[in-house]
């Protein structure tokens, strides 16, 4: 009723304007521009009622119309829409500020036992009251929760709030229940500060996937059982409805919670009552008051603002970024002082179609991926904000210290290309027969002209600069790479199909790998090569070159439920071995978790390599995993 | 009255017939696009999950929800229904927002940036142009060249450099944003001095480029009035110079009253430039940013406003045209 009520001011209005327009000739001049726009700007304020400032429940009763400086940290970076919601058991809410759950769970609001750090690869307790275990089988894990832990409704935070929030999850198969139920039986409340979560077993009666398991712990919200019940009952057991639900009555755990969200910006304000200021967590209260977001509609216009100083901290692709202090003297300033500035996490590939004509062959993917001049790709493409392949040699790892221990460097140095090496390349084809037997400059294979499509999706222009230096090293050696870009929404769509082969104009392609996480970089290189994803109609999660090898399915089966670490060293070397003699795909570039750049106008003491925090603070921009604890160490730079 | 009647419900025809094409082209045109929206919808439901029957049935949940399994004649027939209940159903790229909900929280901004400033832009150019014909001399040696450079800037051309001068360097006024980054909206003086603020640079964007294109055109048509028969004759006659050029103006401003009528109806489009530029909340962006999405629902209730918009302006202008102009009536409904 609301709707047909809204369309129909909608369409009052518009053919009042028109009427309005067509009758203005007959009163020219009486309009001058000054006095229309005080007299409009009423409107948005007036037009959004249901979005007027709604103080958060338990927190101290706010009033402002604006948002003092000295006590808001301002972001840019996670928001770049308008929120949609609130509601903890949907994924869809696109609210950069409240809702990530997943490797390295956004803990504003909502809280996980667990805080994984990226740094150490450790997961350190939240809600939880020291650390879990793990059954003599290691088909059980165990964790108690904090006494002091509290909802904003001041009830204590109980097993029986985690065991409800999966219970919950598998009930209405959310994402996150979809996701886990293959891996978790039951999360069961011994009494109420006891929680068990049981591992779904194997044929062997083994947990099926124990990094899994234990990576729930810090990925996955609580969420407070009486307010699930609430949410059930107004949704009717739908399952569709109780995900669609905005939760603006929601119940959280974390230190902030809703204050303002319009088309614009969105405001979290503190709840004064938190229970983390409890000596057994935090021991006091996060120093801002709010946290702001302001809604940018590209990324100038957030870097704009960042020089300006009307953001604290950015979480955006700033270009250049060492301009704004070297250039500019502004006080801005990264994790890193030298490039490339960020911890990277993640390795944007570049993926062959294993199935077209001649990249079933080694030597003409491997003559490809030598080609290509890297430094450029980190240069142009990133601005040097990514590490250098002589920085940080290839692998599957991410440049963290924690996963670099994780192979034997020395074992596969031999097969890390650093890139831009043409003549190897050119020695390389002409060794295994592709040479251009026509005399038109391009090399054959099979007498047919080695000629292939690089693409990625439109506008993601660091993706289409590092996809250019692609198709500019096949040239140098006698391969025709063309490039073409096409919108995201067609680009993602045949990518992700994997139950049929790629079709022509998707011979080398460019997606994304997995970050920092608890099951990394198990997680990671299962969605680079493992053969599972091969046959999905919807594949979200890898391999799109469809690459098939039993061998490196049978290690990352092993893996999971291997704890002698010199065994794990050894079969993750291993699996770099393979990558680098295969070349299924290869890492163009590494890329943060997050972007993490701040200005030090305001609030100063963010962290930085060194800081001298124990355990270190990763760059997570104050709210991801255990990078919230740096929250609590910003200072006001003139309090 | 009869010929005015019989004129009126012809346009009244053509109006209906022409909004039903419409209607149906709303629909279709946009789910010809290639690529698949929900997909775009899986893909952020599946960051992280690791466990591939879990994303297929992710997948499924949501093609039944919206629908987009289902023949595509179906789809029409329950878009109708729905659109004749006022439900424009959910928003793809904003879901669980409804359309509704979001061309509800942006249409007010688009709104107020762009109807004044088409307006102004109109009246300005249109004075302009007419003093500059009439005057002719060094005011219209200025103003011709001045109108010509105006008129062939790109509108984002014309946003960024207001943006580097008056934002950028001399700080007069905000980069980005509708209001103040500190603010809240209230109805304080505060909010609304900083909304009005902030509403400057986009205006003056829109206008700036508007004045020049009117002016041009009025200044074409009032010179062509000004050298008419009847102009000589009521010269000759001894009628004063304001009746004259009253008469002139009146006939001059037949096509300039079409073009505004137009420049409304693509009022949306229009603000996207300004909109991105500054960072101004509106209709614009939020379009297309369906459009990137494949949001069939928002794509489709956004156009059909336009298409409404448009249609609606044409139809009050025509029958209009009826009023001022008695040639055109006796010509239609012969």
């Amino acid at each position: 009723m609301r709707h047909r009520f809204n369309l129909l001011l909608i369409l009052f209005a518009i053919a009042g304007m028109a009427l309005a327009a067509c009758g203005a000739p007959a009163a020219p001049a009486e309009q001058p521009a000054a006095t229309q726009p005080p007299a409009a700007q009423e409107q948005p304020a007036a037009a959004a009622p249901t979005e007027a400032p709604t103080p958060a429940e338990a927190a101290a009763p706010v009033s402002a119309d604006a948002l003092p400086r000295k006590e808001t940290l301002y972001y840019n970076g996670f928001q770049w829409g308008p929120v949609v919601g609130w509601n903890p058991y949907s994924n869809s809410n696109n609210n950069g500020m409240a809702i990530s759950q997943g490797d390295n769970a956004r803990v504003t609001m909502f809280e996980t036992p667990y805080l994984y750090n990226m740094l150490d690869g450790k997961q350190y307790p939240l809600l939880a009251d020291g650390d879990w275990a793990w059954n003599e089988d290691r088909t059980e894990i165990t964790f108690k929760l904090k006494p002091a832990a509290r909802w904003s409704d001041g009830t204590p935070v109980t097993a029986e709030d985690v065991a409800y929030t999966w219970a919950t999850h598998v009930k209405y198969e959310t994402a996150t229940g979809a996701a886990n139920k293959d891996y978790i039986e039951t999360v069961e409340a011994v009494d109420p500060q006891t929680v068990v979560i049981k591992a779904k077993l194997d044929e062997n009666g083994r947990a099926v996937n124990p990094l899994i398991v234990q990576a729930y712990l810090s990925s996955v919200y609580v969420v407070q059982k009486a307010w699930t019940q609430k949410l059930e009952e107004r949704s009717g057991g739908d399952a569709t409805k109780l995900m669609a639900d905005p939760a603006e009555d929601v119940v959280y755990s974390g230190p902030y919670g809703k204050f303002f969200a319009d088309d614009t910006k969105v405001v979290l304000v503190r709840n004064d009552n938190y229970w983390g200021q409890d000596p057994s967590m935090w021991g006091k209260l996060p120093p801002p008051k709010y946290l702001a977001h302001v809604i940018f509609k590209d990324n100038a216009a957030g870097t704009t603002a960042l020089m300006a100083g009307e953001v604290d901290v950015s979480q955006q692709f700033n270009s250049n970024v060492q301009d704004l202090w070297e250039k500019y003297n502004l006080p801005i300033s990264t994790y890193l002082p030298d490039p490339p500035y960020h911890i990277g996490a993640s390795l944007p590939t570049a993926f062959y179609n294993l199935k077209a004509h001649g990249l079933d062959q080694l030597c003409i993917r491997k003559a490809i991926a030598i080609a290509v001049d890297y430094p450029a790709i980190i240069a142009n493409a990133m601005t040097n904000q990514s590490a250098t392949f002589e920085q940080v040699p290839r692998s599957l790892m991410n440049p963290t210290p924690f996963e670099q221990a994780m192979y034997n460097r020395e074992a596969v140095k031999h097969l890390q290309w650093v890139g831009n090496d043409i003549e190897g390349a050119k020695k390389l084809l002409d060794e295994c027969g592709v040479v251009d037997t026509d005399g038109d400059g391009w090399r054959e294979y099979n007498g047919q002209k080695l000629s292939y499509v690089a693409t990625c999706p439109n506008g993601w222009s660091d993706w289409q600069a590092a996809i250019e230096i692609v198709a500019a090293a096949g040239k140098q050696i006698g391969i025709d790479i063309t490039t073409n870009f096409p919108e995201w929404s067609v680009y993602q769509t045949v990518v992700t199909k994997s139950d049929t082969p790629l079709p022509p104009g998707y011979e080398i392609f460019m997606m994304w790998s997995a970050g920092a996480g608890p099951t990394q970089p198990w997680g990671r290189i299962r969605n680079l090569l493992s053969s599972e994803w091969i046959g999905l109609p919807s594949n979200w999660s890898g391999n799109w070159g469809q690459y098939s090898n039993p061998e490196v399915d049978e290690l990352l089966k092993l893996i999971p439920h291997e704890t002698d670490e010199a065994k794990l060293k050894e079969m993750y070397t291993r699996l770099v071995e393979i990558y680098l003699t295969d070349v299924p795909s290869f890492t163009l570039m590494y890329r943060p978790q997050n972007f993490h750049t701040v200005n030090e106008s305001v609030w100063t003491n963010f962290p930085h390599q060194g800081d001298g925090t124990n355990p270190p603070v990763p760059p997570l921009n104050l709210i991801d995993g255990w990078g919230i604890a740096g929250l609590y160490n910003i200072t006001l730079v003139e309090p | 009255m009869k010929g005015y009647t019989k004129y009126f419900l012809n346009k009244l025809g053509w109006f209906a017939i022409t909004f039903v094409f419409a209607f149906i082209l709303n629909f279709t045109l946009p789910r010809l696009m290639p690529g698949d929206p929900v997909a775009a919808i899986v893909a952020r439901q599946a960051q992280g999950i690791s466990n591939p029957t879990g994303v297929q049935a992710i997948y499924q949940q949501y093609t039944e929800l919206f629908g987009t399994d289902r023949p595509i004649v179906e789809q029409f027939f329950i878009y109708v229904r729905n659109v004749f209940r006022g439900d424009f159903g959910f928003s793809f790229s904003q879901y669980p927002r409804t359309v509704a909900e979001v061309i509800g929280a942006s249409i007010g901004w688009t709104l107020i940036l762009q109807f004044p400033a088409i307006i102004v832009g109109w009246i300005l150019g249109n004075v302009l142009g007419a003093m500059a014909a009439y005057l002719r001399g060094g005011f219209d040696k200025v103003l011709m060249p001045a109108a010509l450079f105006l008129s062939s800037f790109p509108a984002f051309g014309m946003a960024v450099i207001l943006l580097v001068i008056f934002a950028v360097y001399l700080k007069w006024f905000p980069t980005s944003g509708g209001y103040g980054y500190t603010l809240i909206p209230s109805l304080t003086p505060t909010f609304l001095w900083s909304a009005f603020i902030h509403y400057q640079l986009p205006f003056w964007s829109i206008v700036l480029i508007a004045i020049g294109g009117q002016a041009i055109g009025m200044r074409s048509m009032s010179i062509y009035e000004l050298n008419a028969d009847y102009v000589k004759f009521a010269r000759f006659m001894g009628i004063k110079d304001d009746k004259i050029v009253a008469y002139v103006f009146r006939n001059a401003m037949l096509p300039q009253v079409t073009g505004l009528a137009l420049a409304l109806g693509t009022m949306v489009g229009g603000a996207l430039i300004a909109e991105i530029v500054f960072s101004y909340p509106g209709l614009g962006t939020t379009l297309l940013n369906g459009v990137m999405g494949q949001d069939y629902p928002l794509i489709s209730a956004a156009t059909l406003i336009i298409t409404f918009m448009v249609l609606t302006a044409n139809f009050v202008l025509e029958i209009l045209y009826g009023v001022i102009d008695p040639r055109i009536k006796a010509a239609q409904s012969d």
